[in-house]
């Protein structure tokens, strides 16, 4: 284990000439989404605790709405959390792509499972502790931003939503979620080092994840009828069941990138898209964790277009008109933060994965494969599936919010909103993912390939 | 605007090449900071020539090929194809050059590990505009003439190293090249198959009509080509017939 210890991370930081500038790079964008990650899970659970320290004072406004706003803000919460654990969970596996090949050379070498899981797990870690204790300086930073935003008819306060000595969690919580992150990841390396050396047809995924959304979806409409019992228990289910289906969309989203991969092959006519949908069909969950957060964000907003109606409904006093109003900017501020995880995501993933082919994009231009080729597959790789899971989670929003809004759930001024989101959420998406672009061409012009 | 890649301006050389010279270099100076890579060096491929390129690691046998190829620029020096000057042609020009008249068989990893061996094939002739379709066929055509028949679905990770190898040659073929560069195209495999795997190469490739340029260190694979050079200290210490 000790020279294991030693050997290790000098192979896990080789490759030639640019290995280390590479390395650097992959290490600083995991550290980037581990900041991000936890710097906006701060500021969310800091909204919680403001909206929790004015309920229990008393006044006229917060003895009648104090638990609902949260209610609301504990909805925000699980809504926003999704996309960020699985913004997390990317940059836990950042990186563990272009390094898999090198553990399973050390495994070929001798190293047991445990040693090469240890290796992985600890570097992870360590990119977590050093993300979440930046996450921590961002969060303090951005309070002051928050306490801009309107609410309660004037504006929280920094004490509001500092959330006190839970600062502290993020430096432990975050290593250990990385860790084990990191470690499923490496699970096939350390079952099979040839797996990996070796690129096969992967397995297709099963259409089980289908049926867990299922049961989870019929669950959320079970919760959504229930009638009777305690208002604050039926939102606690309702929301664990809105937190299982928003889950269950990691379990079906690279299914469907799947199968929308394998139609496109049978489509394509040109060597980019050709290309694009091989890599769907080879690695659709490495295409998901690019489109995911915008999936939830998409999904979310398709929820959050009963916005136009709140807005309109009959104004009965001022409290009413105040907490309506909230009800918008809460809304509007949750679909933002999940629009800038997305984007946050789909930009970091796909960097670490122009930096995990950079040998194989240098070879192909070696032989005469030009940049803009390259360039157009990893822009479609991200477009195409973009598209497909935005619309398709959409579709699965309004669905959810029918049986409580009933026709109102497809009213044109929500669908105007929705489709206002997903065009503007869509280009911030796309706008991150551009950034891999001159990734691409730099990368390129540093690398430098022998064919042997 | 498409760029051109066969320039009719001259360049800096004064003997030209001979007739049936489909590639010809004189004076090739390549440097890498203070190093010497090529220190002048003259070489003629023919039409339809095998020539082998020899030499000990760091002779500057692989860097020779890369300059011939377009893959790098050299310093100094003319390089002519088919009696054309493409030596001051810039990055885009030269990626074309390189698309449209030069095929390609690395010692592993050029195959993309996503496709199937067909459409690894198949791609060359995509990106110069064939239909998918058409592509594809002249793709199964070639791997059916190299021996791979019923192995067109299979992914580079399920196929031997020598079948891998033939779908590279597959591939470099495919669309009609005018020379191949080959580096070290047996590095990774045993004799037998290396064997196997040099005499497909050279036969399909002169079958084709198309020169080839290999480089190796390996004499048993040199004796593959009926002319080969030496290169030692980027300069060419011997030219002649394989033994």
């Amino acid at each position: 284990m000790r020279a294991l210890a030693t050997v290790g991370p000098m192979l896990l930081r080789a490759g030639g000439p640019s290995g280390g500038r590479q390395h650097l790079r992959t290490t600083g964008l995991a550290v980037l989404a581990f900041a991000i990650t936890t710097a906006l899970a701060l500021s969310t659970l800091g909204g919680l605790h403001a909206f929790q320290t004015r309920a229990a004072t008393s006044s006229a406004f917060q003895d009648f709405y104090g638990d609902t706003y949260v209610q609301y803000a504990w909805i925000a919460v699980t809504l926003l959390m999704v996309p960020l654990i699985s913004l997390g969970g990317a940059a836990a596996r950042l990186g563990v792509s272009r390094r898999d090949a090198r553990l399973a050379t050390l495994r070929l070498l001798g190293a047991t499972p445990r040693e090469v899981v240890v290796l992985t797990v600890v570097e992870t870690a360590w990119q977590g502790l050093v993300g979440a204790m930046i996450g921590v300086v961002g969060y303090i930073v951005l309070l002051p931003v928050w306490t801009l935003v309107p609410f309660q008819g004037g504006h929280l306060s920094l004490s509001e939503l500092w959330v006190g000595p839970q600062v502290l969690l993020p430096p432990v919580v975050v290593p250990v979620l990385a860790a084990m992150s990191a470690g499923s990841t490496l699970r096939r390396v350390v079952v099979s080092p040839l797996g990996v050396a070796q690129r096969t047809t992967p397995a297709g995924l099963r259409v089980v994840r289908v049926i867990v959304m299922g049961i989870a979806v019929l669950g959320f409409f079970v919760a959504a009828s229930m009638r009777g019992g305690e208002e604050a228990t039926i939102v606690l289910v309702i929301v664990g069941m809105l937190a299982a289906v928003l889950g269950s969309l990691n379990l079906v989203g690279p299914w469907l990138i799947g199968r929308f991969g394998k139609a496109l092959v049978q489509r394509a006519q040109t060597a980019p898209t050709l290309l694009a949908a091989r890599r769907l069909v080879d690695d659709p969950k490495g295409a998901w964790r690019i489109v995911g957060g915008l999936a939830l964000a998409s999904f979310l907003a398709a929820i959050l277009s009963i916005i136009p109606m709140l807005d309109r409904m009959e104004r009965m006093d001022p409290h009413e008109q105040i907490f309506n109003q909230d009800l918008v900017t809460g809304g509007l501020l949750t679909l933002v933060i999940t629009f800038v995880v997305a984007a946050c995501s789909a930009g970091i993933t796909q960097a670490a994965a122009v930096l995990d082919r950079r040998r194989e994009y240098a070879l192909q231009t070696l032989a005469g494969v030009p940049v803009e080729l390259l360039d157009a597959v990893r822009r479609r790789e991200a477009l195409l599936p973009l598209v497909f899971v935005s619309g398709a989670s959409a579709g699965l929003g309004l669905l959810m919010i029918v049986p409580f809004l009933g026709g109102l759930a497809l009213a044109p001024s929500g669908l105007l909103l929705l489709g206002v989101c997903l065009g503007l959420g869509g280009l911030l998406v796309y706008a991150a993912s551009e950034v891999s672009g001159p990734l691409l061409r730099t990368v390129l012009s540093e690398t430098s390939v022998r064919p042997d | 605007m498409s760029p051109r890649i066969l320039p009719s301006r001259p360049g800096p050389t004064s003997q030209p090449p001979a007739v049936g010279v489909r590639l010809a270099a004189r004076g090739l100076v390549k440097r890498f900071g203070t190093t010497t890579a090529l220190a002048g060096v003259d070489v003629d491929v023919a039409d339809g020539e095998a020539l082998a390129v020899t030499g000990p690691s760091g002779s500057g046998k692989s860097t020779l090929l890369h300059c011939l190829a377009g893959i790098l620029p050299a310093d100094e020096g003319a390089i002519r194809l088919r009696g054309q000057d493409v030596s001051r042609l810039n990055e885009a020009q030269r990626s074309l050059l390189r698309r449209k008249h030069y095929g390609f068989v690395f010692q592993f990893g050029q195959l993309l590990a996503e496709l199937p061996a067909e459409e690894n094939v198949a791609l060359p002739a995509m990106l110069l505009g064939a239909s998918r379709d058409d592509a594809t066929r002249r793709a199964r055509e070639w791997l059916g003439r190299l021996g791979l028949s019923g192995m067109e679905g299979r992914r580079p990770g399920e196929l031997s190293g020598g079948q891998a190898q033939r779908v590279a040659v597959a591939r470099a073929l495919i669309t009609g090249p005018s020379v191949v560069f080959a580096d070290e195209p047996t590095g990774a495999l045993d004799q037998a198959t290396g064997h196997e795997v040099m005499q497909i190469l050279t036969e399909t490739t002169r079958a084709a009509g198309a020169s080839l340029v290999l480089v190796t260190h390996d004499e048993d694979v040199a004796a593959w080509c009926p002319r080969r050079i030496e290169v030692r200290d980027g300069r060419i210490v011997s030219r002649g017939a394989s033994r």
